[in-house]
């Protein structure tokens, strides 16, 4: 059964509710909306080839994978500065500066796309094993850190939002583990695939519903979080 | 209470402590003054006497001292300096300021008799049977008038208004005469004009009064200490109260959360002076950071509740 579908429309509708809640919160979850946003151009780009003018092009399929990086990276940050926060109750920063740092980072990994040689199918595939392993240890880093924030806050009205979020992240754990998985045993590779059936089928299963889940509980978790900060 | 004639007045009702008593008491003695000067303060009578410019006799009486010389002199001076007193001056033939100052160092042999109760005939035979030197004084609640006896016979009348000792009667019987009219009786030793010392020679009246001064200070000093204690005790309190108040209505709308960002910002914003001013920055920054956790209007309902709080214990102020 293929989901590709539902889950772009999922992760579009994540996407947007993350990106608007960005913009009429404070700032600290500025870094966490923008980075989940940032998921709708990873997930969005490579699903979305077939129908764009750029079909084919190897740079798209590229930068597609490291802004799916870089989103992990920006809504860590983001969980990290919020743990500072609910520690020293300081907080720094504009969310003018996070936006355009962002934006200066996909420009400079775009700089880097267009300067080297189009990425073949083994750069393809290396960008995204990087990306997926950075997805899978940050996720379980991002666990860790929110149930530290969430024993912090864990009587104020946006107590619960952060229990979602370790959901959030469990999805997402799946999701790019299996993907991980599959990668780095290159158990998408049909002599492998062959060999190991089952190992193939279960990670592949795991990864669409761990997709599934991820958009389905981010565009939930943001909503939940715009109601507790009503 | 010293229960003088008023003599013949040369100032009244001045704020002694609103001059400068040494310097006053050096033109007194530059202008050869007789008479004396009664300090009345609120439970307290000190009197000073001249005769012929040398200070003969000084005299502070309150209800649980009686203090003479140098000690009531810098009695007078302290309590003038609070500024509470009166200050009168009258003046006085030299004679009669000597009889003054024996009459006021002299013993108390009767005190408070009702005139209409004595048989003043019997008492006036008894002084002279006993030669007394002294004088009755028979006073009212406004009126004193003085009757001097010399070895038990008349010497003369000392009344309001009158500078010398007089001859006549008529001013110290219309006192007899009046209603609650009471006689003292009081035995004098004797005071001749040379025995007695200027007490302006032999003490340093301005540093009496310059030590006064320093201790007036030193009171004012411990005073304001005291009162800055008690202010800064008080405004502590009040500071602790506001604290415990806001940061419980944080942690019942926040959590506990709340109650550290109350206390952050509290030591930030408030550490000042507690007014409406400072408490508004306060509420500003702590809305800030309670964006984080809770939604607006949970916080505008948080800050409401909060201002009803301070309002109440600033107002204590």
């Amino acid at each position: 059964m293929d989901l590709s579908f539902l889950q772009v429309v999922l992760w579009l509708i994540a996407g947007l509710v993350s990106f608007y809640f960005s913009i009429g919160n404070a700032r600290v979850w500025t870094s966490i909306s923008v980075g989940f946003f940032l998921i709708l151009f990873g997930e969005l780009l490579p699903h979305a080839l077939p129908f764009l003018p750029g079909t084919g092009v190897p740079q798209v399929e590229a930068m597609g994978y490291i802004i799916g990086t870089i989103s992990i990276l920006v809504m860590s940050h983001g969980f990290q500065e919020y743990y500072v926060f609910s520690r020293t109750l300081e907080l720094e920063g504009n969310k003018v500066y996070v936006y355009l740092t962002t934006l200066g980072v996909v420009g400079a990994s775009l700089v880097f796309i267009l300067i080297n040689p189009e990425p073949s199918e083994e750069t393809l595939r290396a960008i995204r094993i990087v990306g997926n392993t950075n997805w899978v240890f940050l996720s379980l880093i991002n666990i860790d850190l929110i149930r530290k924030i969430y024993l912090n806050v864990k009587d104020s009205p946006i107590s619960k939002g952060f229990l979602a979020f370790m959901i959030v992240f469990i999805c997402i754990f799946l999701w790019k583990g299996s993907e991980l998985y599959i990668q780095v045993y290159s158990l998408d590779l049909p002599s492998v695939m062959d060999a190991f059936p089952l190992r193939y089928q279960i990670s592949q299963v795991t990864s669409m519903i761990g997709n599934l889940f991820a958009s389905l509980s981010v565009g939930g978790t943001f909503l939940y979080l715009a109601k507790l900060l009503r | 209470m010293v229960l003088l004639p008023r003599g013949n007045p040369v100032k009244e009702n001045v704020n002694p402590g609103k001059i400068n008593l040494p310097a006053a008491l050096e033109k007194l003695q530059i202008g050869k003054f007789s008479g004396y000067l009664r300090f009345d303060f609120a439970e307290e009578t000190g009197v000073i006497i001249f005769e012929n410019g040398r200070l003969i006799s000084a005299l502070f009486e309150g209800s649980s001292q009686r203090l003479i010389a140098y000690d009531a002199i810098a009695t007078i001076f302290e309590i003038s300096l609070e500024g509470n007193g009166r200050l009168n001056v009258y003046r006085l033939a030299p004679s009669l300021a000597l009889s003054v100052h024996a009459l006021l160092h002299g013993d108390l042999l009767y005190k408070g008799q009702e005139l209409k109760l004595i048989d003043i005939k019997s008492l006036l035979g008894r002084l002279k049977v006993m030669a007394m030197s002294g004088c009755l004084r028979i006073y009212t609640s406004d009126r004193v008038a003085l009757i001097f006896y010399r070895d038990g016979s008349p010497l003369g009348f000392f009344h309001d208004g009158s500078t010398d000792i007089e001859t006549t009667a008529d001013n110290s019987l219309s006192v007899a005469r009046m209603p609650g009219a009471k006689v003292d009786v009081l035995t004098t030793k004797g005071a001749g004009e040379g025995m007695l010392a200027d007490l302006m020679k032999s003490a340093d009246v301005t540093a009496l009064w310059n030590k006064a001064q320093g201790e007036l200070a030193r009171r004012s000093r411990t005073v304001e200490e005291e009162t800055l204690r008690v202010r800064s005790v008080r405004e502590k309190d009040r500071r602790q109260n506001l604290l415990a108040v806001l940061t419980a209505v944080s942690v019942k709308h926040l959590g506990k959360i709340g109650g550290s960002m109350v206390e952050k910002e509290f030591e930030k914003s408030l550490s000042g002076a507690l007014d409406e001013a400072s408490l508004m920055v306060f509420y500003d920054r702590l809305s800030k950071a309670a964006k984080l956790v809770a939604g607006a209007s949970k916080i505008n309902s948080m800050l409401d509740e909060m201002k009803k709080g301070a309002k109440g214990i600033l107002e204590e102020g």
